[in-house]
Parts: C-alpha cells; sequence; structure tokens
C-alpha cells in the first residue's frame, strides 16, 4: 500500500513537472495560430519523451550509468566532446529562457523591475538547490506545478469545438503557411523532448537511489506522469486556441499565457496559472542547471550528484553554480525571453539524435542491462520515435529559415 | 571476472571509480607493454587531460586547452569490471581526484558544504 | 605503445594486402593481467562502432572474430603488418 502511495506521488511529481517554458511557448502560440491541429504533434512528442525516459531510467537504474557516460563510452572522446559542447550551448539558451520565463511570472506578481526579478530568479534558485535535498526539490516544484491543472479546468470551461479537437488528433494542415505548421510541428516536438529532461530524468534515477525493484516507479513515473503532463500542454493548446485564434491574437508575452485562465476562472484563475507557470518553470530551471553540471562531470569522470555533499563533489558543484550564472549573464542582457526560448528549443532539436541516440544504444546492451535490456516493445517504440527525431533534427533549421522563426 | 574483453568497448572511455566507490576519473587511455615483445599486457590505466591527445583530432585540441598531468595507475590496481572500472584503494593514493581536490576549497566555506 | 596508438593503425598482410583498419583490440582477462590476445580488424559496420549486438554475457566484446595476435608480423606508428593468409573475420 505505502508503495502504492509513493508511485503516486512520484506520478503527480511527474505531471507537475512536465511542463517548461519551452512547452508554455510553443502550445499556446499554436493554439493561437492553428486552432486545434497541432494536437497530434504534442502526442507524438510526448509519445517519445515517454519512450525514452522509461528507457534511460532503467538503464540508469540497472547499469547506475547516467545518459551523459553512455554518450562518451558509446561515440568515443571526440564527438562525446562535440556532443557535450553542442549540449550544454543548447542547455544555456534553455537555462537562459527558464530564469527569463520566472523573472516574468514574478513581474505578474509584484510590478519590480525585470533585471532585479532576474537577481531574484537566480538567488533564489541558487539558494534552493544548496539547501534543499534532491527528492525535496521535485516533489515541491512538481506538486506546485501542479496548480497549471487550472488551465484543464478552464479549457473545458471555455466550451471548445470538442469535435475540432478531436480532429486535432489526426495529422492534417488546413493552412496555407505549410511552412510555419511544420515549424511549429518540428517545435511543439522539441519542447516535450529537449535533451536536458533526459539526461535530468536518467541522473535523477541514480539520485533517488532507484534500485530494481523501482523499475515499476520508473515506468510508471514515465508512463502516466508524463501522459497527463501532456494533458496540461493540450490544455494551453485548446485554452490559446478558444481565447486567441478567433481574435486571431498572437500571444507575445507571459500574461497573455495566464490571461488563459483567467477569463474562465476569473482572479483566482489568474493567480493559480502565474504560480503554476512560476514552479513549472522554476523546476525545470533547476533540472536543467543541473543536466549541465551532470553532463560535464560525467563526461569527465568527476563524482557528481546532489545525494554526495558539496565537498564530495566540489566540481560538480561548481559546475551547477557555473550555469546559474551564465543563465543569467545571457538574459540579462535584455533579449527578449519568449525569443530565446523559441530558439532554444529549436536549437535543442538539432542535438536530439546525439542525446536520444546512445541512449536506445546502450537500453540494447545486455552487457549492461542483464536481463532489463529492452524488449520488443521498448525496441519498437524507441526506433520509431529516433526515425521521428532524425527527420525534425534535420528539418529544424531550414524550417526555421524558411518559415522566418514561425511569423511566416 | 575473467575473460575476453575488447579494450576500446569495454574498457576505454569508462568510468573509474576507487576503493570507496567514488567516481575519479575516466579512462582517458591504456598504457600497453612493447609491442615487439609479442603480445603485450595492458600495463596502466592512463587517466588526465594530456592523455587526450591520442584520442583524434578533438582530443589532441582539448589536450592543448586543458590543464592537468596524466596519471598512471598501475593495471594491478584494478579490483575488477563492471559497468565502470573499479580500483582497490581510495582515489587519492593513485593520484587521482586532483581536480576536485583544488575545487574543494572553493565551496568548503560556504555554510551547509559538509564535511 | 598506447592503445589509441593501435586504433586506427592500417592492417595490412606482408605481401601489401590491405585488410582494414584496427577497430578494437581484443584482450583475455584475468584476476592477475590483462593481456592483449588479438585485434579486431576490417570494415566495421557503423552500428557494430557503436556496439549494437553485443552477446548475451557478462563479457565487453563485439561479435566477431579478432585476427590472433600470433599474426602479427610487426605493429608500430605505420600500421600493422600480419601474415599472409591473414583474414579479419
Amino acid at each position: 500500500m505505502k508503495k502504492i502511495f509513493e508511485i503516486a506521488l512520484g506520478i503527480l511529481a511527474a505531471i507537475g513537472g512536465f511542463v517548461d517554458i519551452g512547452d508554455i511557448v510553443f502550445n499556446v502560440a499554436a493554439g493561437a495560430m492553428f486552432q486545434y491541429q497541432l494536437l497530434w504533434a504534442v502526442v507524438i512528442g510526448v509519445g517519445a519523451i515517454i519512450t525514452y525516459s522509461e528507457m534511460c531510467g532503467r538503464v540508469a537504474v540497472v547499469s547506475q550509468r547516467a545518459a551523459f557516460d553512455a554518450v562518451r563510452e558509446r561515440l568515443g572522446f571526440g564527438i562525446g566532446l562535440l556532443a557535450l559542447v553542442a549540449g550544454q550551448l543548447v542547455n544555456l539558451l534553455t537555462l537562459a529562457a527558464e530564469i527569463g520565463g520566472i523573472a516574468l511570472a514574478l513581474q505578474l506578481l509584484a510590478g519590480l523591475p525585470f533585471r532585479v526579478l532576474l537577481v531574484l530568479a537566480v538567488v533564489a534558485l541558487g539558494v534552493v538547490i544548496w539547501v534543499l535535498p534532491f527528492e525535496w526539490i521535485e516533489r515541491v516544484f512538481g506538486y506546485v506545478g501542479l496548480t497549471l491543472l487550472v488551465f484543464a479546468v478552464g479549457a473545458i470551461k471555455l466550451h471548445p469545438d470538442w469535435g475540432g479537437v478531436a480532429s486535432g488528433f489526426v495529422p492534417h494542415a488546413d493552412t496555407s503557411d505549410l511552412a510555419v505548421y511544420l515549424f511549429f510541428v518540428v517545435g511543439l516536438i522539441g519542447a516535450a523532448t529537449v535533451p536536458y529532461e533526459v539526461y535530468f530524468y536518467s541522473s535523477g534515477a541514480i539520485e533517488e537511489r532507484w534500485t530494481p525493484k523501482d523499475l515499476g516507479t520508473n515506468k510508471a513515473n514515465a508512463i502516466i506522469g508524463y501522459s497527463l503532463g501532456g494533458l496540461l500542454s493540450f490544455a494551453l493548446m485548446i485554452t490559446a486556441a478558444e481565447l486567441f485564434y478567433p481574435r486571431a491574437i498572437s500571444p507575445e508575452t507571459l500574461g497573455s499565457v495566464a490571461l488563459g485562465a483567467n477569463v474562465p476562472l476569473g482572479e483566482i484563475g489568474l493567480l493559480l496559472a502565474i504560480i503554476g507557470i512560476l514552479f513549472a518553470v522554476g523546476g525545470a530551471a533547476i533540472d536543467t542547471a543541473f543536466s549541465g553540471a551532470y553532463n560535464v562531470a560525467q563526461f569527465f569522470g568527476w563524482e557528481w550528484g546532489k545525494y554526495r555533499t558539496a565537498v564530495e563533489a566540489p566540481r560538480f558543484t561548481l559546475a551547477w553554480m557555473v550555469m546559474l550564472v551564465l543563465g543569467f549573464l545571457i538574459i540579462v542582457t535584455g533579449v527578449d525571453p519568449i525569443q530565446v526560448t523559441e530558439y532554444s528549443v529549436i536549437f535543442s532539436v538539432v542535438a536530439l539524435p546525439a542525446t536520444y541516440i546512445p541512449i536506445l544504444l546502450v537500453a540494447n546492451d545486455r552487457a549492461y542491462m542483464g536481463a532489463y535490456g529492452n524488449g520488443r516493445v521498448a525496441n519498437v517504440f524507441g526506433i520509431f520515435y529516433l526515425v521521428v527525431i532524425l527527420v525534425v533534427a534535420v528539418a529544424a533549421i531550414p524550417l526555421m529559415i524558411v518559415s522566418n522563426m514561425g511569423q511566416g | 571476472m575473467s575473460g575476453p574483453v575488447d579494450l576500446a568497448l569495454g574498457i576505454l572511455d569508462h568510468q573509474l571509480l576507487d576503493g570507496e566507490g567514488r567516481r575519479c576519473g575516466n579512462v582517458d587511455d591504456l598504457e600497453l607493454g612493447d609491442v615487439r615483445e609479442g603480445a603485450p599486457h595492458v600495463e596502466a590505466i592512463l587517466v588526465g587531460a594530456p592523455a587526450w591527445r591520442g584520442r583524434g583530432l578533438i582530443g589532441r585540441l582539448a589536450a592543448a586547452l586543458a590543464r592537468g598531468r596524466t596519471v598512471r595507475v598501475p593495471w594491478s590496481e584494478v579490483e575488477k569490471l563492471d559497468s565502470g572500472v573499479r580500483l582497490k584503494n581510495p582515489a587519492r593514493e593513485y593520484g587521482l581526484g586532483g581536480g576536485d581536490e583544488r575545487a574543494r576549497k572553493l565551496v568548503a566555506w560556504i555554510p551547509g558544504a559538509g564535511e | 605503445m598506447r592503445l589509441s596508438d593501435l586504433l586506427s593503425l592500417e592492417v595490412r598482410t606482408e605481401s601489401g594486402e590491405t585488410l582494414g583498419r584496427v577497430h578494437d583490440v581484443r584482450g583475455e582477462l584475468t584476476s592477475r593481467s590483462l593481456k592483449v590476445t588479438g585485434l579486431i580488424v576490417g570494415n566495421v559496420g557503423l552500428l557494430e562502432r557503436l556496439g549494437v549486438g553485443a552477446p548475451e554475457s557478462g563479457d565487453r566484446i563485439r561479435p566477431r572474430d579478432a585476427v590472433p595476435w600470433s599474426a602479427v608480423v610487426r605493429a608500430d606508428r605505420r600500421g600493422v603488418v600480419v601474415k599472409d593468409g591473414t583474414t579479419p573475420n
């Protein structure tokens, strides 16, 4: 009974932690521009992250190797280092976007100058990471992130055309601007599958000291948790489809996003939405900073982990601090956080194959996995989504250029 | 554990773990015995930035940019091979983990840094 | 010589036939030592190079036979020379 309770708590944290700034920006923009037509793209993205999270969680548990260990072992020093550098650049962009997102959400609550809020955000993140144990961080940000469910409630209250919603799950493009449409397909899949998520998830499995008896928890978190988390993405898109699409509004700010809950649910909806965004994006920022630290530590073989004290893993500790500082420096230059978000997602897409291929390889390696290697189901999904990822990775930059970053 | 092992697949670039289970570097290269005298033995594990020089063009570039010494761990110090390479004794005895030793001073002063 | 020196060396027979490059080095591990027993030579496909298809055992070897070290005539920075008649598999 206790086990079921624990698994349920893990699922809740996974749901609340699913959405990050990239998901918010792309799902809302997609709903505003294409109504329900891109729901199917979210399904594909969610399916990919479920498949690969379960896989690399299992790899981490059974072999005690995290995802980036596999990158160096499988791809060698040279290519592994390229993957590290590219991954870190993408991580930094993503982190900058998330820090900006936190400051934007804070600005909706307290009208302080943006740069002050950026400093506040980074200091708060640093203190939280330093003080709280790993499990607490994940639980707190995950549970409070559940307030994003207000968008699900709001979406229903807006009485969407459910027939239209249903048809959105079938890929079709009823638009003259195919390049923009495809750009959003790439962006939605990319936002759901950002590399830092799998790196973080696999290292997190080792942080949480999962053993093979936790493989059920791993499956539950990945499959149930992320499926339900995907519902939040749907809610964002449907809300935007109801509020912005009919009026041809292009939501440019986080405030517009929060309106999505304000309109159907009033002041309380707005407040819950802002809090939800704050904690979902805040949790994502921590995950990204950690992911950067995990990757560099794992590549060079340093001791790592929040489960170690700072003194036991000093270079790892300095690494996440440096990540926060660099992310801050990028966003404090005054670049628009929403634009940084868009670029970070698109560049992440290009890095996806280097992230996902080693995971699929190691998950099939019997010497690592023993009896727990991929079965046929995991491999069918794994290969299918790998093909999807390869296609979007190749298409990302050309589509970005042709569609003028989704502006048309 | 004994039996056949492919060196690049199973040892090179794998994590080194010391006698206390602490991570202390990666296998950056392996030192082999004299190849003119018959089949060589693996003499030692090489760890450190200068050891990247043999790891291709990118390795040479990285070795040029990074600081550090090469640490040589005799193969006799290897306890076993599982997902990583496990050594018999604590990292310090081999001269490994030096980077963490230096970095420790930068974080140790913060309250809550641990023992 | 280091492992990295051996990897990617070109392997030829004494009479000059090219067999391919060294993709890995096989060794025999005992509780006391690790001795090189052969070379993995030839055109290893991309999947194999990435380690796909490792057999279901606790040992870490590629699913192909090694050229035994006894066939090696000479190995230095310029390449590896093996006896005539040696085949990669």
